[in-house]
Formats: C-alpha cells, sequence, structure tokens
C-alpha cells in the first residue's frame, strides 16, 4: 500500500488502486516537469535531430539532403585521423582528471580535517572565485603567463634555469594539460570537499584503536566512504574536456588540438552532416561513460561489509 | 523579511517554485521577442542587422538613431559560412546581413537575399564606379548588395629576422622559420594558400589531385606554424612580441603593429597572386523591417561616416568620396599605401567563397592538423 505523505496508509479499493496509485505518481512527479520539459527540448529533441542529420548528407552546395547513409560514421572511423585525435582527447582527459583529483583530494582533506569552519568558507570562496572571470579572459591570461615572453619565462630566464624562453609551456600538449588542470581543478575540489565534509573523522580513530595503519584506514575506511565524490569530481572534469575547444585553440598551437577543435571546422565549412555524425559520436561515448562511472556512486557500506 | 522567515508547506513551496518556473520562460519568450515598428509615413524603428564589427561607428548609428529615428539591432557575424547558416535558419528574423564576395549570390541562388537597384540610393554615386559593376553582384533582377570594403590576403614578415625579403608563398614553407608563422584558423582559407603556393588556378574549386597538391604543402606549413590565430588580434599580438616572423593577415597589419608598440614589419602579395574578399550589405528576402533599409542605408553609407571609418579600421572601402575626405584629412599616403584609390586591384584578387571542393579542404586540414 502507497504511504501518504504523513507516513500512514491510504486505503483503496483493489479495482481503482492502479489508477490511484498513478494518480499519486503524477501527483509527486509534477515538480519535476520544468527541468523535464527543459531535458526533453533542450537536449533530447536536438540529440534527435543530431542524429538523424548524422544519417543524412551534405551536397557540394552545402544542401542537406535525407540520403539516408551511415557514410558520416564510416569517413569518422576509417581515417586514422580523426580515430587517433580521439584517443588523444581521452588521454588528456584522463590526464588532467588525474592531476586534478590528486591535487584536490589533500587540498579538501586538510581543508575539511585541519581548517576552522570561518577560514573553509574563506578557502572555498578563493577557489570560486576565478568563475567570477570568463572562461575565455582565464585561457587568455594563461596565454600571456606561458607565452615566450611571459611571466613564466621570465621568471625562468630571470632565476637563470633557462638562457632563452622555453616554448616547452605553449602551443602544444603540456600547454593545454596545464591550463585544463587550471581550469576544471575547482570543480573537483568542490565536489570531493563536499563528500569529505560528511565524513566522521573518528572512524579512522577508532580503525586505529583496532590496529589499522593510518594508510590501511584512509584507504579501507575513508575513501570507500567518500568514493562518490571522487566519481562526481571524475565526471566534472573528464566528460567536459571531451568536448573542450576553447583553451586547445588558444594555448595548443598545432600539436595541442582535441578532437573538438576538428568538429568546429565541419560547422566552418557548412558540413553539419559529418559534423552531427562527429557528435553524436562523442555524446555516445560519454553516455557509456556515464553509465560506468553511475554505478560506482553507491557509497560502500563499510560497517557491514565482511 | 517576515515572509521569508514563514514556513511554508510543500505544496505551498512547489507551487511557488513551478510560479516562478514559469514566470522566468515567459519573460525568456518575451525577451526573445523582436518589437515590430507600427507603419509610418516616414519609416521609423528598429531593424535587425547581422554584420561585422568593423561595418559601423557606435557613433554613426546613434546619430542616425537621432536624426531618422532608425535603430539597428545588431548581431555579431563570425564568419560567411555562420552568416549563411544562421539566415537560413531565422530567415526574416534578419533584415541586413552582410557578406564576402561569392557568398553574395550563393545567398541570392538560395533565395535568402533581394536583388535590387543600388541606384535608387542617391548615396551609391559615392561610390567608385567599379563597384556598382561587379559582374559577380549584377543579376538581371538588380543588384545584390551595397558595396562596402575589400582586402588581399597579404603576407607580412619581420625584417629583423626574415631576409632576403620574401615575394612568393613559398616563404611560409621555409624550414628555418620553424614555429615562426602565425595563420587565421580558417581551416578553407588556408588550404586556398597552399594552393596558390602549389599554382592551383581555382582555391575553392579543386579536383582531388589538386587536393592532394595542397595538402602535401599543408604538411610542409604545419612545423613552421606557431598557432592558427582566432582572430586578427592574435596575429597582432605574435607579431608584436616577435613570437611570430611571419603572418598572413588583412590590410593595416603593419600599422596594428607599429600602434601596439611593435617593430617595423612589411606586408607584400605574393607573385602567385592572392586570396582577398570584398563585402557587401544584403536586403534579406523575408525581412520584416525592409522599410528601413533603404534609408540607413542613404545616412549610414555617406563619405563623412565611411573615412571615419577607414581611418578607424584602416582597409580599403568602396567609397570614392570618402577617399577625397581622407586626403583632405592628410591620410593620402596610408589610404594609397592600403589601395584605396585603386579598387580595381580587386579584379586581380581570387575571391573568397563557397566552392565545391569545401568539404575537401577540411578533410585536407583536419587530416594534417590532427593527430
Amino acid at each position: 500500500m502507497p504511504p501518504n505523505s504523513a507516513g500512514g496508509a491510504i486505503v483503496v479499493p483493489p479495482a481503482t488502486g492502479l489508477a490511484v496509485r498513478a494518480k499519486v505518481g503524477l501527483v509527486r512527479a509534477w515538480p519535476f516537469l520544468p527541468a523535464g520539459l527543459m531535458l526533453a527540448l533542450l537536449f533530447l529533441v536536438p540529440m534527435a535531430v543530431m542524429v538523424v542529420f548524422s544519417l543524412w548528407r551534405t551536397t557540394p552546395d552545402f544542401d542537406i539532403v535525407p540520403d539516408w547513409t551511415l557514410d558520416n560514421y564510416a569517413y569518422f572511423f576509417n581515417t586514422p585521423t580523426y580515430v587517433r585525435t580521439l584517443l588523444k582527447t581521452l588521454i588528456m582527459a584522463a590526464a588532467v582528471t588525474a592531476a586534478g583529483i590528486a591535487a584536490a583530494f589533500p587540498f579538501a582533506y586538510f581543508l575539511v580535517r585541519y581548517v576552522s569552519p570561518r577560514w573553509q568558507r574563506a578557502v572555498l570562496l578563493a577557489v570560486i572565485v576565478p568563475f567570477w572571470t570568463s572562461y575565455l579572459l582565464r585561457a587568455y591570461a594563461w596565454q600571456a603567463i606561458l607565452g615566450p615572453k611571459g611571466a613564466l619565462n621570465q621568471l625562468l630566464t630571470g632565476i637563470g634555469v633557462t638562457d632563452e624562453p622555453s616554448r616547452l609551456f605553449i602551443y602544444d600538449n603540456p600547454g593545454v594539460w596545464l591550463v585544463l588542470v587550471y581550469v576544471y581543478f575547482p570543480f573537483a575540489a568542490l565536489a570531493i570537499y563536499a563528500s569529505l565534509e560528511k565524513f566522521d573523522f573518528t572512524q579512522l580513530n577508532a580503525a586505529q584503536d583496532l590496529g589499522a595503519r593510518p594508510d590501511q584506514a584512509l584507504l579501507h575506511i575513508l575513501l570507500p566512504q567518500v568514493r562518490p565524490g571522487l566519481i562526481t569530481a571524475c565526471i566534472f572534469v573528464f566528460i567536459p574536456i571531451l568536448g573542450e575547444f576553447l583553451t586547445p585553440a588558444l594555448v595548443g598551437g598545432t600539436e595541442g588540438l582535441l578532437i573538438a577543435n576538428l568538429i568546429v571546422n565541419f560547422f566552418r565549412g557548412l558540413q553539419y552532416t559529418t559534423m552531427a555524425a562527429f557528435c553524436f559520436i562523442i555524446a555516445a561515448l560519454v553516455t557509456v561513460l556515464l553509465v560506468i562511472f553511475r554505478r560506482y556512486l553507491q557509497v560502500e557500506d563499510v560497517v557491514a561489509r565482511t | 523579511m517576515d515572509l521569508l522567515r514563514k514556513p511554508y508547506s510543500r505544496r505551498q513551496f512547489l507551487q511557488v517554485t513551478a510560479g516562478v518556473s514559469a514566470g522566468a520562460i515567459a519573460a525568456a519568450c518575451q525577451a526573445g521577442a523582436s518589437p515590430t515598428p507600427g507603419p509610418t509615413a516616414k519609416p521609423e524603428g528598429t531593424f535587425n542587422w547581422m554584420t561585422w564589427s568593423d561595418h559601423y561607428i557606435a557613433e554613426q548609428l546613434d546619430e542616425i538613431k537621432k536624426t531618422a529615428k532608425i535603430s539597428t539591432n545588431i548581431t555579431e557575424l563570425a564568419d560567411n559560412a555562420d552568416g549563411f547558416a544562421k539566415l537560413k535558419e531565422v530567415k526574416g528574423q534578419l533584415d541586413v546581413i552582410s557578406g564576402d564576395a561569392l557568398w553574395v549570390p550563393k545567398y541570392f541562388e538560395e533565395g535568402l537575399i533581394d536583388a535590387w537597384d543600388i541606384n535608387s540610393l542617391e548615396v551609391a554615386k559615392q561610390l567608385y564606379s567599379i563597384a556598382r559593376e561587379f559582374t559577380i553582384w549584377t543579376k538581371p533582377e538588380g543588384y545584390l548588395g551595397y558595396p562596402f570594403g575589400w582586402s588581399p590576403i597579404l603576407i607580412t614578415y619581420n625584417p629583423k629576422y626574415v631576409s632576403p625579403a620574401p615575394d612568393s608563398w613559398q616563404a611560409l614553407l621555409d624550414p628555418k622559420y620553424k614555429g615562426k608563422i602565425v595563420t587565421e584558423n580558417q581551416p578553407v582559407e588556408v588550404v586556398a594558400y597552399m594552393a596558390k603556393a602549389a599554382g592551383i588556378k581555382d582555391p575553392y574549386n579543386m579536383s582531388e589531385a589538386e587536393l592532394a597538391q595542397a595538402k602535401e604543402l599543408l604538411l610542409r606549413l604545419k612545423p613552421n606554424v606557431l598557432k592558427l590565430a582566432q582572430q586578427n588580434t592574435d596575429t597582432v599580438a605574435a607579431l608584436v612580441s616577435e613570437e611570430a616572423w611571419i603572418a598572413t593577415s588583412n590590410l593595416g597589419t603593419e600599422d596594428r603593429v607599429k600602434d601596439g608598440g611593435g617593430p617595423e614589419v612589411i606586408s607584400f602579395i605574393p607573385k602567385e597572386g592572392t586570396i582577398g574578399w570584398m563585402d557587401a550589405e544584403m536586403i534579406v528576402k523575408e525581412g520584416k523591417n525592409k522599410a528601413l533599409i533603404r534609408p540607413f542605408l542613404e545616412l549610414a553609407e555617406q563619405a563623412e561616416w565611411i573615412a571615419q571609418n577607414f581611418i578607424d579600421y584602416g582597409r580599403p572601402l568602396f567609397n570614392e568620396k570618402a577617399y577625397q575626405i581622407l586626403v583632405d584629412k592628410g591620410e593620402k599616403e596610408r589610404a594609397d599605401r592600403y589601395f584605396y584609390n585603386k579598387p580595381e586591384t580587386v579584379q586581380t584578387m581570387t575571391l573568397k567563397g563557397p566552392g565545391l571542393s569545401t568539404q575537401g579542404a577540411i578533410n585536407v586540414f583536419n587530416e594534417v592538423f590532427g593527430a
């Protein structure tokens, strides 16, 4: 029997039980209507249009004609450049995610465990402050910092580490990695912080009282309980990087381009059907990754574990 | 404040949030709607113009708004393909759109713009006669757009590092300039430069064999490219900081580099010929505010404004009378250096436009610059 909002029971005749359940379900679901509508209109419908476009073709006159074909997908998988660039994008996303979490986890741990709540708020504000300026400006600022005449090179030449400005930091993959780590660090830090904040740190003391080494306590007590935070951080960092365009375009030079930089060129040439197919491949990949990530979002019950 | 402290039931909370959401959606829809001016004896109102930011000056628009009560609602135009795609989608939501060279007849063939008699405007008499007679813009129904400006694509180099003085597209391929070249992030154009370097006649309509030739040169260009500039200011900044020694650019880069505190640089038109653009303001066929366009052009295209536009943005424009104003203002040297007084140069350029090998050019570009 479905419980009512007060926690009691609604008694219904068996014949009308299904209808009432449906009605109760609808009443409870209506708050999701605005979000559901937005999801349908701004995500599902465009995605469906994109899939349809990806199965059509563009004529040399830039007209899109509904000739059903898999040619756009075949072009992607038959051209090694695109497959290689997609793999490179995945590696870049993984490298940025790993670095972001490696930096964010100790940061959030220290913040939650050793910093007073008042100072925690101040530090978190400092983490969020970069969001107050536009992404474009931040990426351009990095161009100025990492460039041959930028602050970093001036420092290195000033203290005698290098004789002349180094090109290592910009217009190549390391520059893209560095800027992406900077851009996505707050997402990782906030997700992990939110998870650590709920953790009862006395459990670590209890584990050690029972003979666990500190590393064992962290590995077997802390990590399983903050896993949702870590997975959320992975989702917030890894997934958006698959569609990163701006940072590679500004600091990647000709060597640091990612898959989105190639896709946007199809838009510039009005090759919408090819573009749609490539975008759908990325979207499908993201969906698969989200399904995989979702499996690990449950908090592990370390107390009940045998 | 009491209202904020008052406890809400779940039902009340949901009702309020639903109301706020509905209100927000309604407000967003309202904001997107465009007011339509009512019919008046002398047309007044606002029209929608998709254009590049150098096609107007703020004071010019303010003045027209004040005197003629015609305002503009401007949408920034990224490039020709972007404008073409957007107009196909929104059609009558725009009234005027700017476009380059061979894109203009493409708009007409697609039924997106009107052909009209530009000579019906008094201000058209101020144009160089050649600008009123471009074959590619002439149709039996009329002229396809009001001519505005033009420029060849040049190679600009820093003589401190680049010697002997280059005169060809081949300079971009010289291994001694590894990592010292900046070119625009415009795949079709960059492939067209390589086509020019290879001596291919029609860089926008290449055969498979010609595309393969261009690709070969593009592979040689890639290691020399420091970065693909997102906009002209990136190119200028790279030349100013001397990060780049060579760049492909529009007219006026020397001055912009100098103004930015950079070194003296030299620009030239490669001996194999170059790509170029010339643009026009096109009247959208289904535009809802057409009555405003000709009165607006009559005022906006006046020589005084065009001369000021040249001073601000530095590239040749098609208004001959404005050239005289520039001469009178002591700008002759700069105007001549920018070919302002030689509009016939346009006929020596390969004009930008959509071609049959666009897809091939993008594939070539991606295959070279991808991993």
